[in-house]
């Protein structure tokens, strides 16, 4: 049995990831991302309406891909598209749960192409982000 | 065909206008730093002696930290509109590699009243000299 998600397996409809993936959105990963992106937004050093502090919005592109790296595919993937919809950026405090589904599975010019819906909401249930995700799928 | 929705100036935005321009240079450190960050460490873009081998030759930046640079042009831009319903539309064209200097460009292409308000259509690239490693469409509400 290999230890990747095989091509053959996808089934477009399909949930990819169940039950959805946890992220706890904290002051250190917070932090880490903002000093590993030179992010100086001024509105990331204040607090919003709510009084809460909230995370930058491409935050959502760790916590996306941090739900999709628990079911990897074969070595060699590519990145090949990105979809983001920000509802709202995520605030510090926030646990999330990022869903998936198996959009479409195409070939084009001999390369695999597998495209993924997520879905990002907060512990309450709120819609944080949704995305569509494209990626060359790696030769098995 | 023009449609009877689009605007050419609304709330201090105009179509034709640059937003601001961002330079950023991208070295190990920075890669080394985002793979810390986003939990993503894969050898392909930490381990030199592992990427060599692969067909870039070399490591190469994760195509989201490029992304995050984008959202700092956006987020400096037009906040509100970015961080709660911006809208991004992008494809990946080629590596960022230690070294370069990536330059995120975007331009108002259209401004379009819809039912719950009016919103800026925006084409983007980013280039690391003159090839373009990132494309695409960023639809924010102004």
């Amino acid at each position: 049995m290999s230890d990747f998600v095989t091509y053959a397996s996808l089934v477009e409809g399909d949930e990819f990831l169940s039950p959805p993936v946890r992220f706890e959105v904290n002051q250190h990963v917070v932090d880490r991302y903002i000093n590993a992106t030179n992010d100086t937004t001024v509105e990331l050093q204040k607090v919003d309406a709510q009084g809460d502090s909230i995370a930058p919005p491409m935050l959502a592109a760790v916590y996306v891909i941090d739900a999709l790296r628990t079911r990897v595919g074969p070595p060699g993937g590519i990145h090949a598209k990105q979809r983001f919809k920000l509802h709202r950026p995520a605030k510090i405090g926030e646990t999330l749960y990022t869903s998936a589904t198996v959009l479409k599975l195409y070939e084009r010019k001999g390369r695999i192409y597998v495209e993924m819906t997520t879905e990002t909401k907060n512990q309450t249930g709120e819609l944080i982000t949704s995305g569509l995700i494209t990626r060359i799928w790696g030769k098995e | 065909m023009s449609s009877t929705n689009e605007l050419q100036h609304f709330n201090g935005f105009s179509v034709g206008d640059d937003l601001p321009e961002l330079i950023e240079a991208v070295d190990q450190n920075m890669i080394d730093a985002y793979a810390d960050a986003s939990g993503d460490v894969n050898p392909l873009h930490i381990d030199p002696e592992f990427a060599k081998t692969t067909i870039f030759g070399g490591t190469i930046a994760h195509g989201l930290l490029t992304l995050a640079f984008v959202s700092r042009v956006l987020s400096a831009w037009n906040w509100q509109g970015w961080a709660y319903g911006g809208e991004l539309d992008i494809v990946f064209l080629g590596p960022v590699r230690p070294g370069d200097t990536v330059r995120v460009c975007a331009k108002i292409d259209a401004i379009e009243q819809r039912e719950d308000g009016v919103y800026a259509r925006c084409s983007l690239a980013c280039y690391c000299g003159e090839k373009a490693v990132v494309k695409g469409t960023v639809i924010s509400k102004i």
